[in-house]
């Protein structure tokens, strides 16, 4: 089947993909929402420019639509991305990364069913920790491009995840300092290497944190090497 | 044993329906609805849903006939509850519900009591036969089923989201 990827560049819509075209689908476009606003509800915001290298990488062409980032008007400018790239690249299904928020997963579910689209979530109600160990195992690299819970310091920022990592999200979550059974949130990912890309995307960027636990990455410069 | 039955046309969509239910129950044998035969070596069966947009088990119902002769306890899921129903004569209705809603229990079952919050993601609902008793509802529609006689359940809800405990205790009925 041809597939569009709801596409934010992070591990969870990068390995929506990769399963994608395991089992035997086309992904012949991937569309990102550019959001004003850092709060949405809906889309992911760090590092969001970067989709456009990391689709060059994948060699899909990629739909960047702006949006204000509004509660509910922000679907009706996803829904318009969608209709736009369905008219131009003529796909039967949407493809997205969505783990665990029954509010994003519910929505773009309603978009899809409004227009005649299957809807593919392969990653719905997956443990993260699973997830990002299959990653691993698959050759992806990520890094965290954004924290926002207890125990997730400056230092987790920017940096490449490995096995280690995630025996310390581990504890962190077994001591119930992280959750990661919520809606989301806590932490965004950059994908920067997978078997997908031809070449790595290299970022150069800065940190702003709001608190000891919350902050982002702003990308300053990009490139595929 | 417990066999877990995928009605999903599109592999790609057991990660959605049939993945969640695996977690919960964890020992199991997958199979898919077209290459099931006999279900009687298995202790329990529970039927997965699949995506809106799939309606191929509906167009195949023969594959479910094994539902009206089985003794053994079976779940069905949004579509395990819509193809359970076909098969004794009931029939779909337009219903679409996608998202958190409540559910009220109308009649005392092992799954469940009270009046609840649901993930639901369906375009049809359904109108049993006299075989079953309608055992919870939505504010618009039938959304738990039990057959009056054997241990048959349907769940027009996904429990696999955010009700892992209603899979549990049909796993310890």
């Amino acid at each position: 089947m041809k597939l569009a990827a709801l596409f934010t560049g992070g591990k969870d819509s990068t390995y929506a993909i990769h399963l994608a075209r395991q089992n035997g689908h086309e992904i012949v476009c991937l569309i990102t929402l550019k959001s004003q606003n850092p709060d949405s509800y809906m889309f992911h915001t760090p590092a969001i420019e970067v989709t456009e290298l990391q689709a060059k990488s994948m060699g899909i062409p990629h739909l960047l639509a702006d949006t204000t980032g509004e509660k509910e008007k922000e679907l009706v400018d996803l829904e318009r991305a969608i209709i736009t790239a369905k008219w131009k690249y003529n796909f039967e299904g949407v493809l997205t990364g969505a783990l665990a928020s029954v509010y994003q997963a519910t929505r773009i579910q309603k978009i899809c069913f409004g227009i005649d689209l299957w809807c593919f979530n392969p990653l719905w109600m997956k443990d993260p920790l699973e997830e990002m160990q299959e990653l691993l195992s698959h050759n992806f690299e990520f890094i965290f491009s954004s924290v926002a819970a207890d125990g997730l310091t400056k230092d987790w920022l920017n940096k490449k995840i490995t096995s280690e990592d995630l025996e310390r999200l581990k504890l962190l979550n077994a001591n119930n300092k992280l959750s990661f059974s919520g809606e989301g949130g806590e932490f965004e990912t950059l994908v920067t290497k997978c078997p997908m890309f031809e070449k790595e995307v290299i970022i150069t960027a800065r940190m702003v944190m709001e608190n000891s636990c919350t902050g982002k990455l702003i990308v300053t410069g990009a490139e595929l090497k | 044993m417990i066999l877990l039955i995928s009605t999903c046309r599109e592999k790609l969509s057991d990660g959605e329906f049939l993945g969640p239910v695996k977690r919960v129950v964890k020992d199991c044998v997958v199979k898919h609805f077209s290459e099931v035969d006999k279900v009687d070596d298995y202790d329990k069966i529970i039927i997965c849903g699949t995506s809106l947009q799939d309606n191929e088990c509906f167009e195949d119902i023969e594959k479910f006939l094994w539902l009206t002769t089985t003794t053994k306890p079976v779940l069905g899921i949004c579509a395990g509850m819509q193809v359970m129903a076909l098969t004794f004569g009931g029939v779909l209705l337009d219903s679409f519900e996608v998202g958190m809603i409540e559910i009220e229990t109308l009649k005392e079952n092992d799954l469940f009591r009270g009046t609840f919050s649901v993930y639901s993601l369906h375009s049809s609902g359904v109108n049993v036969s006299n075989d079953f008793d309608v055992i919870a509802k939505s504010a618009t529609t039938a959304h738990g089923i039990k057959h009056k006689e054997k241990p048959l359940y349907g769940l027009l809800f996904h429990p696999e989201v955010r009700n892992h405990e209603i899979i549990q205790n049909f796993i310890n009925m």
